[in-house]
């Protein structure tokens, strides 16, 4: 059992309550952030980013739904922040706000606010939110610019500025941001609701201020960062010590035709710390699947705690003991002004090769690869007024050793099906039908534990309406693991009412739709683990009956066949299907 | 009060069954016995048995028995019940597999992450040819076939329930109202449940889900409630059953049985509710009820002598943040109690994690083993366990007759706290205490100044087993000036069930632009709504009814409604312009932020309650003495925030007389519970023998204090 030198009667009380109090703080701002924003891309599970970081950019606290890529780009921003602007030229009331992806941001869309927290006339910690606005201008209404090639068709660009100085907001400044957009009444409306957030963490750590002074909520915050590291290092000091490589190959960015893109990864365990060196990886790309600093280092940190107790918290301890090298240049830290609005593909690549390489260390925490998000846009104008909606749908989760993929849940640092907008609000908004959404049978990858199912939706537009797609593990479907089958590639269609179907590619912007024609998105399945034919016959009738696969893919993919009642393996002829050892469907070494 | 007679409240906790009995005179009596696990209705009979004995009542005197049970909650964790079928719009069968789980907190990082399954099985799943549109519209009909052939293939899986949802139902109920007659006609045995009839709102999942609920729940409850019925019947009462719903009203045993899951609720609710009372007892409009037992804490505000409510609920919710998590646990869409639960009760398990920190909870001993000091097996120390140790706890026993081990709890709390920690046993204890204390505020947080509530403002009410010991301290945390432990304490819940009126809540979606809306229209949603309510409480147009509407208003495009309270009575042409004014206002104190976008209506709801006589509020008189009361014993006691023992008085709660005065340090002991009166706080009993505690430095300024959250001012 451990035992914690610093621990004093009264401090273990202290510490707690202020860990509660801090983590309160946060999540309160995050749901007055979400509940007050106008942007239609914040449905009704989806969550705002709010965090508290002290004066040395230190992550304190951080809401607790919130994904990791948004944390993460309030912490690595804080830095420029302070570069540009002097702490001892800061005021109480005063706020900033900035969005550029080369100084710890992510994309035009994601607004970052500050404000600084003062203990005695000097800043102390720093409040930060984060969410998605409405629209900041750009060629893409909205934010998805699918084939963007620069920042600078991405949206407006905002260096580290004051949104208010000492309480007073800095009218000019939201001008130029209202200017800026297609609904500059929603923009505004999102940043105040950043600035309502930041403003609650400010109130709850003044009041912990006004009980124990700075310097000793300093001394416990360091001390509960401090304990965060040694759990941290404690864990990591479990993997067996060694470097262990892998990789992941993305299908392409939409622009530069037939190139794909490697992410390679070298993870060194090393007495309680983790180095993880992206050497190998692809050159950057023309099209927007870059990923800047803060969203490659949090694919990197997300990818190392699915191997540690996943109950340490999230705070600067988590980090401390990461190291990385980032090649200049390449998809995962590329010179402006490369376009990084699609970054989720090269973050979600990395923490697949992450994983892929720590399965080498842990190969009982072993995991195919998923399917990613399939995010797309439709709009259109109804009775002159402009409509707009950004949809998400989700892959399925690769299989686990000794588990299924989930269905249709993302993949892995995504935060779930909250997200998904509900199909009742969607109709009543907007002029759309949604005609059907249900799981892809047969769409898992096979293996001896399956990958999770992808999805199809079928989107029926009322009129003239543009929809641009981003989607990626398409063309290459998220692969299989040791012996195990790929996931069912998705794909974008339009089907015409009057003219045949066509294929989209995964990345394609501004296709139109005439009244009656549907959009079908169909999202990958997770990649399966180990030989198909090694799954247990009755796990896969339990997905027969499950209708999770076909009784045709039953026998194609897995050697299975069933009684004609459907309920009962018959065991003969799946023995001698087994026996055979018919060659099932890609069962070479994956792309790994 | 014409018609008064006995009301029995009955109370299920996990470990204790709670009765109270207000004789017709308004005298209260009361039990505690142990609850009969395998079929809870024996004890709820016992119970009441012996009271009405002991109180020398007559059972056919009976008038009204009023009853909280977790049945529903528990149904639904333990996904007991059913099979249930879902019938819904084609090309939606995956709606429940599809699921909107969100993965928060531990899960996030979980490599092995598998959402809970649903439940209802796919095999179970129908889609019928059917679509209309968000107005209502039928955008494909339904067909007689598609009917007939979705009887024909009920018939064959033969579930005990069907939940029948298809999409915008709650514009247009003509296709689920079709198709659950002809469920009820083909299977007469099925509990038929339509989403337009259960809750007709929009977004399909949460509705879908609450309707689901219903169907698993309802032969369960119906069966339990009837069963028990008869049983009550045997002994002599006739008057049937009435339960507590999840806002804090009571239905009717029929009524329960057929929107069962509007009690999902039930159990937290009443402690909320008999906090109000307590409240109103004393003259403060403004409490926060604090209930504490054996596995749980939970939390609730009532303000203005109303409860606050929320309109959907998680049950099962994961996280710090329990049932108000999104995406987490089985949403619930029917309106309840705005309650906060923490796992921090008597029983929580106190241990430390892996990086050499003190943690209480949220594990729990249970009641099997329980607690180290329970002697049944136990070795992991418990809050309980500190609080013995803390000389909070009379070693000789707990109600139900359980004597403490001291020593069994200095055993535990040693070898798993203090020596790792290098504390001496005591120290280790009051830590243990300390955090539950701190976990427990995290609950009242969430209720007040998470919700932008200042609990400064308020009178904290600490009861249930566990309350008393814990709650002046908190009080102190949060700067609370007044604290009250009702009488009864430990029972509290079930007294709050005897004074608990008849209620109905509605809703109905009616999705407009407030600018373009016509008050005509919008009244007669709202007087349809009434209609229905009365109907369901069987009230005519003359009988007396309190009215409450209330709307879900937004800004236009957003997801989010914040719901904004309305005069009652029909709409005056100007309403609308009022609606819009009070959204406005009612947005800028949640969110500091003054909105200038046009206003959505989305909802309208209605919330009717009957008032019903009951038995006159009747002073439990304690015995007339000395106002400055002798303690019957004293005890080596170490208070929070204090570093050694003092030698506490120990003052006896029932001979303590009306005003009688006594300070800190000391310990109130009663029939259930104890009351920690702190080093400087000052004890004066009422006419009620509820005592009324103020902590000291209530002046300070700690961690729990905050004003509004979102102010930007």
């Amino acid at each position: 059992m451990a035992r914690a030198d610093t621990t004093s009667f009264d401090d273990a009380i202290t510490a707690e309550v202020i860990r509660n109090g801090l983590a309160v703080a946060v999540e309160e701002a995050s749901v007055v952030v979400v509940r007050s924003a106008h942007s239609t891309f914040i449905q009704e599970g989806a969550d705002a980013c709010a965090a508290l970081l002290d004066v040395r950019a230190q992550l304190v606290a951080q809401s607790t739904a919130t994904s990791l890529m948004h944390a993460a780009s309030l912490r690595c921003s804080l830095p420029w922040l302070l570069e540009a602007v002097a702490l001892d030229t800061m005021e109480p009331g005063d706020v900033f706000g900035l969005n550029d992806p080369y100084r710890g941001g992510i994309h035009a869309n994601d607004i970052l606010v500050f404000r600084p927290i003062f203990a005695e006339r000097r800043v102390a910690f720093f409040a930060g939110t984060l969410v998605h606005v409405a629209d900041v201008g750009g060629v893409a209404a909205g934010g998805l610019a699918a084939l963007a090639t620069d920042t600078f068709s991405e949206g407006l660009a905002l260096p580290p500025v004051r949104l208010a100085r000492a309480g007073k907001p800095a009218d000019e400044v939201l001008r130029i941001i209202g200017a800026n957009s297609r609904v500059p009444d929603k923009v505004l409306g999102d940043v105040d609701a950043l600035v309502a957030g930041a403003h609650v963490i400010a109130r709850r750590v003044d009041e912990l201020m006004g009980r124990y002074g700075p310097a000793e909520l300093q001394r416990f915050i360091d001390a509960a960062l401090d304990q965060t590291e040694r759990r941290m290092r404690a864990e990591l000091a479990q993997l067996p010590a060694g470097t262990y490589h892998g990789g992941f190959t993305i299908d392409g960015d939409g622009v530069e035709a037939g190139r794909t893109f490697d992410v390679r990864v070298a993870v060194t365990c090393e007495a309680g710390g983790v180095h993880v060196d992206f050497a190998g990886t692809a050159a950057q790309s023309r099209g927007a699947i870059n990923a800047s600093i803060s969203q490659t280092l949090s694919g990197v940190l997300y990818g190392i705690r699915c191997f540690v107790d996943p109950s340490i918290p999230m705070d600067e301890g988590c980090w401390r003991p990461l190291t990385t090298s980032l090649p200049a240049g390449s998809l995962v830290n590329p010179h402006p002004p490369a376009a990084c609005g699609g970054r989720v593909v090269a973050v979600a690549a990395a923490v697949e090769a992450i994983l892929d390489a720590l399965a080498g260390a842990r190969p009982d925490r072993a995991s195919a690869a998923s399917g990613l998000i399939h995010v797309y846009t439709l709009a259109g104008s109804r009775g002159g007024a402009p409509w707009l909606n950004l949809f998400y749908e989700f892959g399925g989760l690769g299989a686990r050793v000794g588990a299924d993929g989930a269905d249709a849940t993302g993949c892995f640092f995504l935060g779930g099906r909250s997200v998904i907008p509900q199909i009742e609000p969607l109709e009543a908004a907007y002029p759309l039908v949604v005609r059907a959404a249900r799981l892809r049978p047969d769409s898992g990858g096979p293996g001896r534990w399956r990958g999770g199912l992808g999805v199809e939706t079928v989107v029926e537009s009322l009129g003239d309406a543009v929809s641009t797609v981003r989607g990626d593990r398409m063309t290459i479907p998220p692969p299989g693991r040791d012996g195990g089958a790929s996931g069912d590639a998705g794909q974008y269609l339009v089907e015409r009412r009057d003219a045949p179907t066509e294929a989209l590619a995964p990345k394609q912007a501004d296709v139109a739709l005439g009244a009656g024609d549907r959009l079908v998105v169909r999202t990958s399945g997770g990649g399966g683990l180990g030989p198909p034919h090694a799954r247990d016959p009755e796990l896969v009738l339990a997905d027969v009956v499950a209708g999770r696969v076909t009784p045709a893919g039953a026998a194609r993919d897995y050697a299975v066949a069933l009684e004609p009642d459907g309920r009962t393996v018959d065991v003969q002829v799946t023995d001698g299907l087994r026996r055979r050892r018919p060659t099932p469907r890609a069962t070479e070494p994956t792309a790994r | 009060m014409n018609g008064s007679g006995v009301v029995v409240g009955v109370d299920i906790g996990g470990t204790f069954t709670d009765v109270a009995i207000a004789a017709a005179d308004g005298t209260l009596h009361l039990g505690k016995l142990p609850t009969t696990p395998e079929d809870p209705r024996v004890g709820v009979v016992q119970g009441v048995r012996q009271v009405l004995a002991d109180a020398g009542l007559g059972a056919d005197s009976v008038t009204r028995v009023v009853h909280g049970t977790t049945l529903a909650t528990n149904v639904v964790l333990e996904r007991r019940g059913g099979p249930v079928a879902l019938v819904t719009t084609e090309g939606f069968g995956d709606l429940m597999r599809l699921g909107r789980q969100a993965r928060v907190e531990e899960d996030r990082y979980d490599v092995l992450y598998t959402p809970p399954p649903p439940p209802v099985d796919a095999t179970l799943t129908f889609e019928v040819a059917e679509r209309l549109g968000a107005r209502g519209e039928v955008l494909v009909p339904l067909a007689d076939d598609a009917v007939r052939e979705l009887t024909r293939r009920l018939t064959d899986a033969d579930p005990v329930g069907i939940a029948v949802c298809f999409l915008h139902s709650y514009a247009n109920p003509a296709h689920e109202h079709r198709v659950a007659a002809a469920c009820r006609a083909a299977l007469p045995d099925a509990f038929v449940a339509a989403s337009c009839d259960v809750w007709p709102e929009m977004r399909e999942y949460e509705r879908a889900m609450t309707t689901v609920v219903c169907a698993l729940v309802g032969p369960v409850m119906a069966g339990y409630l009837g069963g028990l019925e008869r049983r009550l019947a045997e002994i002599g009462i006739h008057c049937g059953v009435e339960v507590m719903e999840s806002s804090g009203g009571v239905m009717s045993a029929a009524a329960a049985a057929r929107r069962p899951v509007c009690t999902v609720e039930s159990g937290g609710a009443a402690g909320v509710i008999t906090a109000g009372m307590i409240g109103d007892q004393i003259g403060a409009p403004d409490v926060i009820s604090f209930d504490m037992g054996g596995t749980t804490a939970k939390t609730g505000i009532v303000r203005d002598g109303q409860p606050r409510l929320a309109h959907s609920f998680q049950v099962g919710g994961k996280g710090s943040f329990g049932a108000t998590r999104a995406g987490t646990g089985v949403p619930v869409k029917t309106p309840v109690v705005d309650l906060a639960e923490v796992g921090a009760g008597g029983g929580s398990r106190a241990w430390i994690d892996a990086g050499g920190a003190l943690r209480v909870g949220p594990g729990s001993a249970g009641a099997v083993p329980g607690p180290a000091c329970y002697g049944r097996g136990g070795t992991e120390p418990t809050v309980t366990d500190a609080n013995l140790l803390l000389g909070y706890l009379d070693p000789t026993g707990l109600a139900g007759g359980v004597t403490l081990s001291s020593e069994r709890a200095a055993r535990a709390i040693a070898s798993v706290v203090a020596d790792p920690l290098g504390l001496d046993v005591a120290d280790a204890a009051s830590a243990i205490h300390e955090i539950a204390n701190a976990t427990m505020a995290a609950a009242i947080r969430l209720v007040t100044v998470q919700r932008g509530i200042d609990p400064r403002d308020f009178t904290l009410v600490g009861f249930g087993g566990a309350g008393p010991v814990h709650v002046a301290r908190l009080a102190s945390t949060f700067g609370i000036r007044s604290v009250v432990v009702p009488w009864g304490a430990g029972v509290a819940s079930a007294i709050g069930l005897v004074g608990s009126d008849p209620t109905v809540e509605l809703v109905q979606t009616r999705l407009v632009e407030v600018a373009d809306a016509d008050p005509v229209d919008v009244e007669a949603v709202f007087a349809q709504l009434e209609a229905r309510g009365r109907a369901e409480l069987g009230v005519d147009e003359e009988q007396p009814l309190i009215v409450r509407r209330a709307a879900d208003l937004r800004c236009r495009g957003q997801a989010h409604e914040l719901t904004v309270a309305i005069a009652p009575g029909r709409f005056a042409p100007d309403g609308l312009e009022m609606l819009t004014t009070r959204f406005r206002d009612e947005y800028e104190r949640a969110y500091g932020i003054r909105s200038t976008a046009g206003v959505e209506l989305v909802n309208a709801r209605v919330r009717l309650i009957r008032p019903v006589a009951k038995p006159p509020r009747r002073a439990e008189r304690p015995p007339t003495g000395a106002a400055a009361p002798q303690p019957a014993r004293h005890r080596a006691v170490r208070f929070p925030g204090e570093d050694r023992y003092v030698d506490a008085p120990i003052y006896d709660w029932g001979t303590l007389a009306a005003g009688a005065r006594l300070g800190g340090p000391a310990l109130v002991a009663g029939p259930d519970t104890t009351v920690v009166v702190p080093p400087a706080a000052r004890v004066e009993l009422d006419e009620q023998r509820n005592v009324l505690l103020h902590p000291p430095n209530a002046s300070d300024s700690p961690v729990g204090t905050g004003t509004s959250p979102a102010r930007t001012g």
